[in-house]
């Protein structure tokens, strides 16, 4: 079974993590108790608490194992950072990430992590509804 | 030389206020409005830029491409990170410098390609231990990321090496002693200079060498 690791348990987190620990096996890490607690008691997955930037917060979350890791804090900053951490240091054959500032997915692209810019996308859903 | 700091906290003001006595040339980034002007009243002749330091555009108004140093020094990790990483892979940047603000993160660092991870923290806990304990040998500085060390030795009583002649002091190898500090007066040592107990001596060595140099001027251990 897929092994996916969620960072961040914001509302995308949390969406995500729930649907996705109905099929695979799922470990999500935030910084914030509360955000975890959030899951609720019928979430089917590993939770950790911690600090992602540091590297055996990571490697605790079982990050050598990940075939999957989705980056999904409210921070680009944060996300790019240790996106590319999980792609050259842990060969983490899938890195998926969002991003809120056009201009940083356009940089970092072509790196080997697939870079979700949530801004143009909602300007692309959001035409599509008025034109 | 021209650098840019991004960041204009205490840490980057100071530095942006002692680069600038060296006479060097100073760009500072910083986000919020209201250091901006602070600076632009207290700081002559350096360039300010408002912004957000890991937005490309923001680096080239501050003509990152001119500069010799990058130097990040906000309270963000993840933001320090790719300020030097767009230093480096977008304008070619030869050498940046970054605060480390929480030690975990170092490895970050490194493994990002930051030049210099500067981390205070680590530093001064470090200064804090030497300075608490009562110890004879305190590390005063480390040169080329820790290679070469600088120390100073309090002599004792005991020491194998009161009363001696420089000459006739078997010091291991890459080791020199540079300079005696007895109460008030330096003294540079020569061949026929003789330490004496309670001389304060100061010393660098390769770090390899710490130990035994210290062996062989306070004996024991």
């Amino acid at each position: 079974m897929k092994y996916i690791i969620i960072v961040g348990c914001g509302k995308t987190g949390r969406e995500l993590a729930l649907e996705f620990s109905l099929s695979f096996n799922v470990t999500v890490i935030d910084k914030s108790l509360r955000s975890l607690d959030s899951l609720g008691e019928n979430f089917n997955g590993r939770k950790v608490l911690g600090d992602v930037l540091d590297v055996k917060v990571l490697e605790e979350a079982g990050i050598r194992d990940a075939d999957v890791i989705i980056l999904v804090t409210g921070n680009d900053n944060l996300n790019l950072v240790v996106g590319k951490i999980a792609k050259e240091m842990y060969k983490v054959e899938k890195v998926v990430l969002q991003v809120y500032d056009t201009v940083k997915r356009r940089i970092f692209q072509n790196k080997g992590m697939v870079i979700v810019d949530r801004t143009s996308l909602l300007v692309e859903v959001f035409k599509k509804c008025i034109l | 030389m021209y650098i840019v700091i991004a960041g204009a906290g205490r840490l980057g003001r100071l530095l942006a206020e002692r680069l600038k006595e060296d006479k060097h040339q100073v760009c500072i980034i910083e986000r919020a409005n209201f250091l901006c002007n602070e600076l632009a009243e207290n700081l002559k002749d350096v360039l300010i830029v408002q912004g957000d330091a890991t937005n490309p555009e923001v680096l080239k108004e501050a003509k990152i491409e001119k500069a010799d140093v990058l130097a990040a020094t906000t309270s963000s990790d993840e933001d320090n990170i790719i300020i030097c990483n767009l230093a480096k892979e977008l304008f070619k940047i030869k050498r940046t410098v970054s605060r480390v603000n929480d030690p975990k993160h170092m490895l970050l660092y490194k493994h990002m390609n930051v030049d210099v991870p500067v981390d205070s923290t680590s530093i001064i806990a470090r200064i804090i231990e030497e300075e608490a304990s009562f110890s004879d040998v305190m590390s005063l500085l480390s040169i080329k990321r820790g290679r070469l060390s600088l120390v100073r030795v309090d002599i004792p009583k005991d020491s194998p090496i009161v009363d001696k002649r420089l000459k006739d002091i078997k010091l291991p190898p890459n080791s020199v002693l540079i300079s005696i500090i007895r109460e008030a007066e330096i003294i540079i040592p020569s061949g026929s200079t003789k330490i004496l107990a309670d001389d304060d001596v100061i010393a660098v060595t390769l770090i390899d060498n710490e130990k035994q140099l210290i062996k062989a001027l306070i004996g024991g251990v």
